[in-house]
Parts: C-alpha cells; structure tokens; sequence
C-alpha cells in the first residue's frame, strides 16, 4: 500500500514537473548593457529589473497598482506615506528581504547619475518595524506611488561594500546579482544572449507562470528577428517591425499583439535659432502642412495612434478635442499672411535607429513642408550621434520621442515645454526655445497639487495652450508589437511599458 | 618572383587582329547580348535625367498617399510603371538614378585604381631595383588586407570620426576613393609584368639606341602593348567596385538614403522582404544581378578572346 | 630561409606598428563615448564629470603615452560596453568567427577542386559549361544577396535549418568555445558557411580549371602521356600538383576577403563571431575595442601572408627568395 501510495506520489510529481517545465527562447533588440539596476535608466534595464528583481508595487495593464513586495500602504500626512512589506521573501543569495534592504536601495538610488532626478523628492525613510516603513517626501507629491514601480529592492548584505555605480566600468554590481525576482541569471554574454532558470523559492506562489528557464537572446535586425520566430527557433520576439507586421498576420501559428504606448514622438521647431519660427503662425502653418493620420496609416501601417497633443490617451492632461489637423489650404493662407508665401530653408535632424522608423518619418515630413515651400534640409543620424547634436541644438527642426517615467502628463511638460534652468533639471530638453513663464508656475503647481480634478484641470490647460501656441509638432504615439508563438500566453503578461512580466507567462 | 615566373607573351594586336576578333565577337551570341545589356545600362544611366518620369531627389515628387504601389502590371497603375517604394517615390527613377551612381562609382573608382596602378607599374616595371621591390611589397601588403575589409573600417571609421552628418554628402567621393585607391595592385602587377616582358624586346632596345627617353618608351611603346590586359581587368573591376559599393551600402557603409544606389535601394528593401512590397527589394537587387552579369560574361569573353594573362596573385 | 624569414618578421613588425598607429588614432579621436552611455534624464554637469572620470579630457600627450604603454603589455583598455578587457572580448568571439570561416574553407575545398579539375578536363562537356556558367552567376551575385536569399529559403520557408546564432556551444580545451561537437552547433553552422563558401567558390573554381588547362598544355603532361601515364595519374597526381601553388598563393590572399566577408555573414545570420563584434562597436563608439579589432585582424592577416609565403617556399624551393620583393 505504501508502495503504491509513493508510487502515485511520485506520479504525480511527474506530472506537475511536466506541466511546470517549459523553457521560453525569446529574442530582442537590445540587451541590457549591465546587471546593475541602477547604472542605466534604459528599457533594457528595467526589463532585466522585472525578471530578476521585484519592484515594491507594479502596473497592471489598466494601469492601477498590484501590490508586490510592499502588500499595503497607506498616506499618513502630507508628506509621509506608510508601506507594509511583504514577509517570508527571499533573494537569490539566501538572505531574507526586509526593511533594510529598501533603505539600502533607495539610499543607493539616490546616489545613481541616472535614477537620482527620480527620487530626488525622497527625504527618508523611516524602519518602523523589520517589514513596515514610512516613507517622507520633501514636498507633497501626487506621484509617490509611481515611483515605487522603479523601485526594485536590492540585496543589501549581498551588495554591500561592494557596491559602487560605475558607468561603463567593471564593477561587481555589474556583473553579479541578487534580487527576489521569479528569475536567476545563470549565464550572460553581453550583446548576445542571457541564460535564466526559475527562483525555486520564489515567493509569489500564486502565479501560474510555468516558465523554468529561459533563453535571452539579442537579433538587432527586424528581418532576421522576425525570421527567427518564423523558423520557430525563438518562441516569443519584440519588437516587430510594422512593415513586417502583414508577414506575422498571415502565419497561422504566430500570434501578434500590439498596445498603444504612451511614448510620444514630436518635432521641436527652434525659435532662438530661426526668427521665422518665432511666428506663431509659421509654426500652426507646419502643424496644419504635417498630416499625422497618413504617417500612422503608410510608415506605421496603423500601428500607431496620430497624436496632437503631448499627453497619450491615459494621462490626465489629455484632452479629446485635441485632433490631428491636416489642412493644407489653410497652412498656406497662415505662411502668407505671415509674409512666408515663398517659404524659407530650414535644416532638420532626426535619428535613424532610436525611434520606430524614425528615419522614414523624417523624410515623409520633408516631403510634406515641401508643400508649403519649407525646404527641409534633412540629415539622419545613428542615435550614438544624434543625441549629441541634440545637445548641441544643431539644427532648426529636431525629432524626439518621450516616454514619460511616471506615466504621467506633467513629466513630459518638466523636460520638453518648460524653460530651460540648468539648476532645477526643467526644460533639459526643451529644443524649441519656447518659455512661457506662466506655463512655468502652471507646470510647477501641478506637481504639488493633490486633489485629483484640480490637478487633471491644470495639466489640461497645459496642453491646451501648447496646442494653441503650437510649440511643437506631435506626431504619433508608436504601438508596440510583440508575437510569439500561439502556446505562449503573452497577452496576460505584457504591458504599455514594454516591460513583459515573464514571471507570470504561462506556456502550454 | 612567383608571378614573373609565368612571363607574358603580348603581342602588339595589329588592326588585323582587333578585325578578327570583333568578328568572332558578332559570332557569339552570348556576348554580343552582353553587350547590348551593357550598352543599354549606359545609354539609360547617362540619359537618367531625360529620361526618369520623376526627380527623386526632389521632395515635391514624394506623397505618402502613393506609396507602396505595386508595379504597373500587378496594380495597374500607369503612372508608375515599376511600383512606387514606402516614400512614394517612383521605383523607376530611382533605379534609374541609382544605376547612374552606381556605374559612375564604379568606373570612377576603376579609372583611379588604373591610374595609379599604370603609374606605379610603369614605373616599377621600368625601374626595377629598390623601387619595384618597395612597391610590391606594398602591393603584396595592400592585397592582403583585401579591399573589402579596407573599405568597411576606413569608411566605418569615417563615419564616426566626422558624424554621418559629414559623411553623407561626401558619401560618394569617400566610396570612390576609398574603392579606388584599395585595388590598385591589381594593375600595377599586371603592367608591371608586361613591362618586364616588353623591356626584353628588341624594339624597346632600338627605341632607346635612338635615344628616345623612358617616359616616352614607356608611354608611347609599352603601354599600348599592354591595352588587352587592361581591358579585361578594366570590365572586371568595374563590376567588381559596384559590388563592392552594394556590399559597402548593404552595411550602412554606403550611400545615404536621400541618394540611393543601386546598393542603398537593395538595403533599404531588405526591411520589405516580409511585407508583401516585394518589388521594392527584388526589382533593384534583379537590375544590379543583371548589370553585374553581362560586365562579368564580357569581361569573360575578352579574356578567353584576347587570352592576356591577369595578375590577381 | 633565416634571413627570408627575418625580413618578413622585420616587415610584420612595420606593417604592426603602422595599424598600432592607425588604432590610436581611432581610440583618441573617435566621437564623443558618454552621451550615448547615458540615459535620457542626466545633466551635462555630470555628463562632463563622467568624461573627467574616464579621462577624456586630458591633453592628447597624455592619453598617446597611456595607450602605447598599455598595448605594449596587451592592454587595449576597457570596452566601454562589455566591461572587460577589450582582447579578452575579441578573444572569445574569435572561435566563432574562426569555426565560420574553417567550415567555408572546408566547403570550398570540397566543392571547387573537383568542379575545377572536372571543367578543365572535359572543357566541352555539357555539365563543366554549366559549371562555368553558374560560376559567372555566381560572381555576379552579391553575398549578402546570397545569405538572405538563403536565409529566406531554407530558414523560413522550409524549415530545414537554423536562422540565426550558434546554437550550442561546448567549451574545450577551458578557453574555446567550439559548435563543431553538438549537432545543433553544427546545423546552425550550415546556412552562414555555405554563404561564405558560395561567396567565394567561383572564384575558386575558375582559377582551378584555368590553372589546370595551363598546366594540361605544358610539355611535361605532353610527355607523361605520351610515357603511356593513367589519365587518373596525370590529371591527379601531375597535374593537379602543379596547380597547388598558385592556389595557395591567391588562397592565403583572399583570407583577407574572407574575413572581410564574415562580417557581412555574420550580420545577416546573426553570428556571435568577431564582424559582427566590430561593427556593433563601431555603432557604440566603443573605441577600445574598435582599436583592438584592427590589431588583432592585422595580426592575423600578417600572420596568414607570412605562413603562406613559408608554405610556398617550403614546396617551391626553387623559388628565388631573393625576387620575392625583399
């Protein structure tokens, strides 16, 4: 009888190890430049941080919070929020998680060239207990929560000592690593591909992911990419190219999802260097002469959504009657009754390998300012080179895309509307020479308005009066694309920011 | 020396001989097609301008509501007779003027290779001693880095060193020169070789009895008895310097967009092989296979026909 | 022989130092490495303490004495993106790249001396003018052509094969990573050699028929036939002999547009090797291991002339050494 029982025992292991053992072959684009969390605020980064660590609380694809190793939490005052953590988790090294591990990291956040304008708001943190802590902000914020989705706790016994931020060097942050999260990387080679196994005493019990191992690679061509998936040699790509996106929809075996991101690609138009923009109406001109609709609908082939506005369909600001406005006419009676009816010569840059085909847009823009005599002289660039000239405001048009951190509206307006102040961080990448000192306060009081309607008020009329006063051209905000074999659940674990909970993918 | 073991034996070609052998030319089914493909590349690659339905280097000309038609007799579309590609520019006007800068690259880049290589050569030839072990000693050097991989790091490094910004407007003199100044051992040898040949010959000795200068004997009496050889090699690597500029722009290396060669317009289609728009890809990689056959099979012809003996080693 | 093989190792030397040279240059003057190092929210104030970190703005001197110093002892510097010892990168890379062009050596081998040999003997035979043929259209047709056309085919379409990477790997000897001992290395070896091969076999196959057909109206053959010779003797072991050394010779030359093609092969199948290494490092700006590259490919293409030209004269002895251009 105990034979027999065993017997069925070890059955029925058999079976459970059956079902749970599934390796994912995926590829991407790009890979992340290093194991440390904090050295780089890139995509690539924080999609490692998903798989290796886990972030206090994260998205869920309606963009509420799900709890994750904070369990709860709640305001105290003004200025202090309290956050219970989550018991009985461990990393990757043994150590047990708790408190101090989120004092650690923060603490170490803040000292991180990159993430440090994040979290700058943070003052302490205060141990209540070993799994409760207050956090105190400097100035009250409406964004708190936000930030605890960067917020990916680190093994603090493992790391420290040891742990310094080193930017393109050879530090042990770099190359070792030790989170709570449902992956444990078991080999790298940078550039090529990583090599992960399941965190058997992974503490999210309940997810039904099954994926035990998985093989990261790196395709940078779209074609060889997608011909990979075809092949079937990888299971699950990102991203996919729209013009290859047919391809995909024709194979029976593939499944494609795309979801709108809320990252938003627009050309800054340079006052301070060309007078003729200065005019209001040259710059409603190249708005009206840009038709957003047809570059969404022949370069993205529909997978993207024609913007007028900075602020994506879910953020607060965003306002409905915003619509992208083609009308060619009308662009030309505004460019004569501005004294431009036989246009001018500009200069124009935009990267060719940053932005989905960002190079293509560019030039069907070119094309399109032709049409009211704006002569484009248009020069592309390899991202390495072109976010120099950025810098250096080379040229009188300039393409940027901007996924707001914060899934937040009044992010992009900090960086792009504001006026430049190199103290205050505002405006570092405003090209556009606006600065509307009243825009500014509106800006500012935004960040520290908590009631809801006010705020949502406050960064509607934001964007209103950059749409009136046409300070920059929207184009588009890009789909993401991702496909994967039918038996790869993917629809349930990816998201708008393009960071696929793999912990949760269950495969077939 | 293990390439003068093998000594030519060129012949002056008389006026008789060039007769006889255009006649067996006309024989030859094969290359006098060849031949009129070629003549034709040229006709429409000079005439491009004249020509093209549309400039498409002019932005009026580019509308995003015409891209990606099909060719003329899938869409039925006349006003774009080999489809248009995802800027809406007319696919024939730009093979048109693609095959114009992919052939001017190529002869101007081989002109330079000859140039260089006919001095150095003559030169060599002539001098002998030091001079011609210095010089190919840097051709044995030259050729083994292999002109390809010269080409990829000196114009990848170009390219960061001064920003792609600079590059593309010197896109194409860079690849001339860079194409140009790679292949010249190729015909410094092949001269060289006949020089040696013709340097034993008596007519060479009576030219400098009489007191004829080397320039002059070198010129006026070597060279054109070196013309067979120089026409093979001449056909061959101009096929050979548009490869290498496709190859060169498959890499990113090559001409910009705004002003495609044939090269640029089969890189730029390579991201439609799995869209469906399959003209943009395969009609200028087909124009490209097409121009680089018929310059290889002539090249072929001249060479079984002439029978020069070619120093690639 | 000793003073051939001085010369050569004193014309090495020279040719090293010039593509040393060359390679600081590069490493000095190549972009500006931290803008593109740098997320999108870092202030030019730290921009600039970074570049004082890395030691970008000291004087030219400084970094010309640093980097002679360092390569002499084999430190070409940290690869800005890989964090390692930019030798120690391309080190690893290189079997990759090696295996790729062994196995399309080995398929050029195979294929074009009997293709050659067979076109040459039987030049009126239907199938050697198919052969030459084909071979015409086979120089004509560009190499990256060729991979997606492969790529395409037997990737995609049938299925047959592996459309990108290595596969699996398995470490011998502690320091090599081999794919030749596992089935899965091996198939994802077949699409990328044989485009290699295919870029190269025409060329391969015309200088064998043409060799061949010099050699098979020599006096010698002309003799040995008339000695009453086997056919099989005197094509194979007479002939064929005779046409090794030019073969050679233009073999160990067009190891250099061998190399050149794996970096076209190795962006189109994805392959790990060293092509694919330098051109991503020239799109990160990582200068060190640009400048390493170069080193390390001239090494090996010295190495291989020089190899070549002992090979040569170890089976030519007749060959003056003297007239070698030395």
């Amino acid at each position: 009888m105990k034979v027999v029982a065993r017997f069925i025992t070890l059955l029925s292991l058999l079976i459970c190890s059956a079902s749970y053992a599934a390796t994912l072959h995926m590829a991407t684009d790009a890979d992340p430049s290093s194991l440390d969390p904090h050295e780089q605020l890139s995509q690539g980064t924080l999609q490692l941080s998903h798989l290796a660590f886990d972030p206090l609380l994260r998205w869920r694809q309606d963009h509420t919070f799900e709890p994750r190793l904070a369990t709860s939490w709640k305001s105290i005052d003004k200025l202090t929020t309290r956050f219970e953590l989550r018991r009985e988790v461990y990393f990757h090294s043994g150590n047990e998680f708790d408190a101090d591990d989120v004092i650690y990291t923060v603490k170490r956040l803040k000292s991180s060239v990159e993430f440090r304008a994040l979290f700058d708001n943070i003052k302490h943190i205060e141990k209540r207990n070993s799994h409760s802590i207050d956090i105190i902000t400097h100035k009250q914020t409406p964004l708190l929560l936000n930030l605890m989705a960067y917020l990916f706790p680190m093994d603090k016994d493992f790391y420290q000592g040891r742990d310094d931020i080193v930017k393109f060097g050879n530090s042990f942050a770099s190359r070792n690593l030790s989170g709570t999260g449902p992956f444990i990387i078991t080999s790298r080679e940078p550039g090529t591909r990583i090599e992960f196994v399941r965190n058997a005493n992974y503490w999210d019990t309940k997810s039904k992911g099954n994926v035990d191992r998985i093989e990261f690679s790196t395709i940078k061509s779209d074609a060889t990419r997608l011909a990979a998936l075809l092949s079937g040699d990888v299971d699950f790509i990102f991203p996919i190219s729209p013009l290859d996106m047919p391809r995909v929809k024709r194979s029976r075996n593939i499944q494609l999802v795309t979801l709108p991101s809320t990252r938003i690609l627009f050309l800054q138009l340079n006052q301070n260097r060309r007078e003729e923009l200065k005019n209001t109406k040259v710059r409603q001109a190249i708005n009206l002469a840009i038709n957003q609709e047809i570059i969404v609908d022949k370069i993205l082939k529909g997978f993207g959504t024609a913007a007028a506005q900075l602020s994506a369909d879910d953020f607060l600001g965003h306002l409905d009657s915003l619509t992208p406005r083609f009308e060619l006419d009308k662009a030309r009676q505004l460019m004569r009754e501005a004294g431009y009816e036989e246009g001018f010569k500009i200069s124009m840059m935009a990267p060719n390998n940053r932005y989905i085909h960002d190079e293509k847009i560019a030039q069907a823009i070119t094309a399109m300012l032709a049409k009211i005599k704006i002569r484009v002289d248009l020069k592309t660039l390899p991202k390495a080179q072109y976010f120099q000239e950025f810098d250096k405001r080379s040229a009188d048009i300039m393409m940027l895309g901007w996924q707001s951190d914060t899934l937040d509206s009044n992010n992009i307006f900090e960086f792009i509307i504001a006026c430049p102040d190199a103290k205050t961080g505002y405006g570092v990448y405003n090209a556009n020479g606006y600065c509307n000192p009243n825009l500014d306060n509106r800006i500012k009081s935004a960040n520290r308005e908590l009631n809801p309607e006010k705020r949502i008020r406050l960064l509607q009329q934001i964007e209103s009066t950059i749409a009136q006063d046409a300070v920059i051209v929207p184009i588009a905000w890009e789909h993401l694309a991702w496909g994967a074999k039918q038996n790869v659940n993917i629809k349930d674990v990816i998201n708008s920011q393009d960071w696929p909970y793999l912990g949760d993918l269950v495969i077939d | 020396m293990k390439y003068s073991v093998k000594e030519l034996s060129l012949l002056p070609i008389s006026k008789q001989r060039w007769k006889h052998i255009w006649n067996g030319f006309l024989s030859d089914k094969l290359a006098v097609l060849s031949l009129v493909i070629f003549i034709f590349y040229c006709v429409v690659a000079l005439a491009a301008p004249l020509i093209a339905p549309f400039d498409p280097y002019d932005p009026q000309f580019m509308d995003l509501e015409n891209s990606e038609i099909a060719p003329y007799w899938i869409s039925g579309d006349e006003r774009f007779l080999l489809g248009t590609d995802a800027q809406g520019r007319d696919l024939l006007s730009t093979i048109l003027y693609g095959t114009r800068l992919s052939l001017s690259i190529g002869l101007l880049a081989v002109i330079i290779q000859a140039g260089l290589g006919i001095f150095i050569g003559l030169t060599a030839g002539y001098a002998g001693g030091r001079l011609d072990n210095f010089f190919m000693r840097c051709a044995d050097i030259q050729l083994s880095f292999s002109t390809m991989m010269i080409a990829i790091v000196f114009l990848a490094i170009f390219q960061t060193l001064f920003g792609s910004d600079y590059y593309q407007q010197l896109a194409m003199i860079m690849l001339i020169l860079v194409i140009g100044l790679a292949e010249w051992p190729l015909f410094a040898r092949t001269i060289r070789a006949s020089v040696l040949a013709e340097k034993q010959k008596e007519y060479v000795d009576a030219a400098r009895i009489m007191g004829i200068g080397p320039m002059r004997i070198m010129f006026k009496h070597i060279l054109p008895n070196t013309m067979s050889p120089l026409l093979v090699i001449f056909t061959i690597q101009i096929a050979n310097a548009i490869v290498a500029e496709a190859a060169l722009s498959f890499l990113g290396l090559g001409m910009p967009v705004s002003e495609p060669s044939l090269g640029s317009l089969i890189s730029i289609g390579f991201s439609y092989v799995f869209s469906g728009a399959w003209w943009i890809c395969i009609i200028p990689s087909a124009t490209l296979i097409l121009l680089i056959l018929v310059m290889n099979l002539l090249g072929d012809w001249l060479r079984d026909h002439l029978n020069p003996k070619i120093y690639k080693d | 022989m000793l003073i051939f093989l001085l010369r050569r190792l004193l014309q090495a030397c020279v040719v090293m130092t010039v593509i040393s040279i060359i390679s600081f240059v590069i490493q000095d003057s190549l972009g500006d490495p931290v803008r593109q190092m740098v997320g999108q929210s870092v202030s030019p104030a730290e921009i600039e303490q970074i570049r004082q970190e890395q030691g970008f703005n000291d004087t030219k001197f400084e970094q010309y004495t640093r980097y002679a110093k360092n390569v002499l002892q084999g430190d070409f510097g940290t690869s800005y993106f890989y964090k390692e010892p930019a030798l120690d990168v391309i080190l690893k890379k290189l079997p990759a790249t090696f295996e790729l062009a062994f196995s399309a050596i080995i398929i050029i081998i195979m294929v074009s001396i009997p293709c050659g040999i067979f076109a040459a003997i039987r030049p009126k035979n239907i199938l050697a003018r198919f052969l030459m043929f084909s071979s015409t259209i086979g120089l004509s047709v560009p190499i990256f052509i060729v991979g997606i056309f492969l790529l395409y085919t037997f990737s995609i379409e049938l299925q047959w094969t592996p459309s990108f990477g290595r596969g699996d790997t398995v470490l011998v000897f502690g320091i090599w990573e081999t794919g030749f001992l596992t089935l899965d290395g091996l198939s994802h070896l077949i699409l990328p050699s044989f485009s290699l091969a295919i870029a190269l076999l025409p060329m391969f196959v015309r200088l064998i028929r043409s060799e061949m057909l010099e050699v098979l109206h020599s006096e010698y053959v002309k003799y040995a036939w008339a000695k009453g010779l086997s056919p099989a003797r005197i094509y194979f072991v007479h002939a064929f002999k005779n046409t090794m050394l030019p073969i050679i010779t233009i073999g160990g030359i067009q190891v250099g547009t061998l190399v050149a093609y794996t970096i076209l092969t190795e962006t189109i199948f994805q392959w790990p090797g060293m092509g694919s290494l330098f051109l991503d490092a020239v799109n990160r700006v990582d200068s060190p291991l640009i400048s390493a590259y170069l080193i390390v490919v001239g090494a090996i293409f010295v190495i291989s002339n020089t190899l070549v030209d002992l090979i040569y004269g170890y089976i030519n002895p007749t060959v003056k050494l003297a007239s070698h251009g030395l």
